[in-house]
């Protein structure tokens, strides 16, 4: 089968590129020709066609396009409508704009523009609409789209390329206990409730507690920035808390080493990759029970329907003096990841989808 | 019932955690007892007990000088001296006031006074150091108190003498010591200077040999700074090339921009065009008369491929129009999926739950499996659109449907279309003998008021 992979833009350490590059990685081992095409594309050793070049590419109506959508783009709605070749959406979720209210006029326009283009992609009728979660995939069935058109498979990722590499902890505070934040600085992440959440610790009996937040911060989301560095000092927490915009594989490596949870206030994911890093590395997961965050982390960690500072105290105070529920968070996060997330099981599944789209 | 221990220990383990985090809590609102403490702390820290108001003279008395004085003013005063009062009981002091009087004055004082700490045994001695200072009389009392302790003065004289004898003796032995460790300084210092001289004469000889080292690599920047000319001057050339490279890729950029735009306005004023031209369509009402015989047609047609078709097949319908087309297919229990091209009328169809899809009738038929549809129903203005191939229509036609399956051809003016379609594309017989011609069999015609269908099965 010949399968064209459409993606909005290729970059490393990005969750969408690394997605769809394991993707082209593993179509082809299952005997795929496979093709990538971006409008643009940095640090990526394949090479990548132009999009306008895409219709040129398509010979058979048995050929596939796999649209990766993460973002506006009129290109691929109006592809699907004219192509005759069988068409997949392969869907990354859109934040909802009411997240950016406030900080970002431009990320309120951008993501108001993502979503209305799922009514336009459930009403094209295409042969597959693959979600990375359940939560991403009612998106879809919630406008009409049969179940039996609908998919979930976890994304590609980078995790074991992580899990090999030496860690490098020369910026990784030495504290005790560590509370570690990955993700964007993005204000539907939940970084306040952090702030709030390591002001309690710090209350109760972990007076020696410390964030490290590793994540960039988009110049548009400046504002955002602005005001957790304001909140940090109301707290007067400046010395407790660490903010890491630029680091490496290697120091994020050793960062999961070191925490002592990876708490995940984020109250809108459509996965989560960081959760399924923490669980392959062994670092106990504290979380919110938003949007995807159930279902990707499972019974591997504590779940909490509220970002309360002092349940997420408690909860840091329980696991460090705890050494059998320590062990128990470890051992399950280890088997979710080998049963559901491992490159392994997630070959074998797309592997049956294409069979499936085979015989649409 | 069963239940899983993993999953209990766990549930019990965030019980456990949501009762601390709520004490938590709870401790949070109630001003906290410890909280106090540092401050009750930081009171005491300064040195004044002020819940003792009870002292014997002799607690007070044992320091000397300034230290005597601050005793004094925390004892009676709870407070430290102040620079006023505490120059004047120095001066005091230093005119050769006993202590008695000095703690005297600090107690009968207004301030003492109101404190009213008691001071055992301080009474009768101040009330003498009082007398004595009345002219004459003082003078008197001054040689009493003087002669009555003559014997103990003897006494204290010569227990100070044997405590000089002893301490001169101790500081006799420590000057010897200091004497001796002094001795050794010296020697040592001597052994360093000779050890210095030594390691100043090996860094000399370091430094010396890192100046040649310097000379040659000197040399050697000369060279290197030579043949970085001769680098700058070629990256000189290849920048100035670059440069024009640069205008040329941005012209072509450019181009390639204004191309993109020209296209973009060419499909979106398209699109609009389409749009309009979808809303037109879907405003034009359909005659009473003829809506009525368009059902029955219907009706009709669809009993007869009902009829024809095994329990469960899979139909496509291409050019499903406003769906009336899909309800009459749904009502004869056959389950069918459309496509249409005119996005009001899906959508009008898709409100009214028809099983409906946006887009390209030709593509929805190419992405059909192999022998994966029961039915397929095309609607004559399909076939006549401009851009519907016929013969590769009916090759897919031929390739999607299974063995035995059935294609239904529609031959009858839309309800709702800008332009009607030509007489020569609804004639029946024309399309009977090019189905046969495509490969199909048993072709029959279904003949009603205002419409006729085709049918024709594949082998």
């Amino acid at each position: 089968m010949r399968i064209a992979m459409l993606v909005p833009g290729l970059a490393p350490h990005d969750a969408v590129s690394n997605d769809a590059l394991g993707m082209t990685v593993a179509l082809r081992s299952l005997g795929h020709e496979v093709a990538l095409f971006a409008p643009h594309a940095r640090g990526i050793d394949e090479p990548v066609h132009a999009p306008a070049t895409l219709d040129a590419w398509l010979r058979s109506t048995t050929d596939v396009v796999i649209y990766h959508y993460c973002s506006s783009w009129d290109f691929p709605l109006a592809l699907f409508r004219r192509a005759r070749a069988r068409r997949v959406v392969r869907y990354h979720n859109i934040t909802p704009p009411e997240f950016f209210a406030g900080w970002s006029a431009g990320y309120v326009d951008e993501c108001a523009r993502a979503r209305a283009q799922l009514d336009a992609f459930a009403t094209l009728d295409c042969e597959l609409y693959l979600g990375d979660s359940p939560f991403n995939v009612a998106d879809f069935t919630a406008r009409g789209v049969g179940a039996d058109r609908c998919a979930v498979l976890a994304p590609f990722h980078q995790v074991a390329q992580l899990a090999a590499l030496a860690p490098d902890s020369s910026r990784i505070p030495d504290a005790v206990p560590l509370l570690l934040m990955v993700g964007r600085l993005a204000p539907n992440k939940g970084h306040l409730d952090l702030v709030d959440a390591l002001a309690a610790c710090i209350a109760s009996d972990d007076e020696g507690a410390h964030l490290l937040i590793i994540g960039k911060l988009d110049p548009n989301l400046a504002s955002y920035g602005e005001a957790l560095r304001a909140h940090i000092q109301e707290r007067s927490l400046q010395s407790r808390v660490t903010l890491l915009h630029d680091a490496d594989g290697a120091e994020l490596r050793a960062a999961y080493e070191r925490a002592d949870a990876l708490v995940m206030l984020s109250q809108h994911e459509g996965f989560c990759v960081p959760l399924i890093e923490a669980m392959a590395l062994g670092t106990p997961v504290i979380a919110l029970a938003s949007s995807a965050i159930p279902w990707t982390l499972g019974d591997a960690g504590l779940l909490w329907e509220a970002a309360d500072p002092h349940l997420i105290a408690a909860s840091v105070a329980r696991l460090r003096r705890d050494e059998e529920l320590r062990r128990m968070l470890r051992e399950r996060g280890l088997k979710r990841y080998a049963d559901a997330f491992a490159p392994a099981p997630l070959a074998r599944q797309l592997g049956q989808l294409m069979g499936r789209i085979s015989t649409a | 019932m069963s239940s899983n221990p993993q999953h209990d220990y766990l549930e019990r383990v965030k019980a456990e955690i949501r009762a601390e985090a709520d004490c938590a809590r709870e401790r949070d609102r109630v001003p906290r007892a410890e909280a106090l403490a540092p401050a009750q702390a930081r009171a005491c820290d300064d040195g004044i007990d002020r819940e003792c108001l009870d002292y014997a003279i002799g607690e007070l008395t044992d320091a000397h000088y300034s230290a005597f004085l601050d005793l004094a003013f925390r004892a009676l005063l709870k407070r430290p001296p102040d620079d006023v009062g505490s120059e004047t009981q120095v001066r005091l002091l230093a005119a050769g006031a006993s202590k008695a009087e000095i703690l005297g004055n600090l107690r009968w004082s207004p301030e003492g006074r109101r404190i009213g700490t008691r001071v055992r045994g301080l009474l009768p001695r101040y009330a003498l150091a009082k007398l004595a200072r009345v002219p004459l009389l003082g003078y008197f009392v001054d040689w009493g108190i003087a002669l009555a302790g003559l014997p103990i003065l003897l006494r204290h004289q010569r227990a100070a003498d044997t405590s000089v004898a002893a301490r001169f003796a101790a500081a006799t032995d420590a000057q010897r010591e200091h004497d001796r460790r002094l001795e050794e300084f010296r020697i040592g210092l001597a052994a360093l200077g000779v050890e210095h001289d030594r390691h100043f004469e090996a860094i000399g000889d370091d430094i010396r040999r890192a100046l040649l080292r310097l000379d040659s690599l000197e040399q050697r920047a000369q060279a290197l700074e030579g043949r970085t000319t001769t680098l700058e001057q070629v990256s000189a050339t290849s920048a100035r090339e670059l440069i024009d490279q640069r205008h040329h890729v941005l012209t072509a950029n450019h181009w390639v921009v204004s191309l993109q735009r020209n296209l973009a306005e060419l499909e979106d004023a398209a699109n609009a065009q389409r749009a309009r031209t979808d809303q037109l369509t879907a405003t034009i009402k359909e005659p009473a008369a003829e809506s009525a015989s368009r059902s029955a047609r219907h009706a009709g047609w669809a009993g007869e491929l009902a009829t024809r078709l095994p329990a469960a097949s899979a139909v496509l319908d291409l050019g499903s129009g406003d769906g009336a087309w899909l309800d009459a297919l749904s009502a004869r229990g056959v389950a069918a999926r459309g496509v249409e091209t005119n996005s009001v009328l899906v959508a009008r169809a898709q409100a009214r739950g028809a099983q409906i899809a946006l887009g390209d009738p030709l593509g929805a038929l190419t992405r059909c499996a192999d022998a994966s549809l029961g039915g397929l129903v095309v609607a004559a203005h399909t076939l006549a659109a401009s851009d519907t191939d016929i013969a590769e229509l009916l090759a897919h036609a031929q390739r999607a449907l299974k063995p035995e399956g059935y294609l239904l051809l529609r031959l009858e003016q839309g309800a709702t279309r800008l332009v009607g379609t030509s007489s020569a594309m609804l004639d029946a017989a024309h399309w009977a003998a090019i189905l046969r011609g495509a490969g199909f069999d048993a072709v029959s015609e279904l003949v009603a008021t205002s419409g006729t269908a085709l049918l024709a099965r594949r082998p």
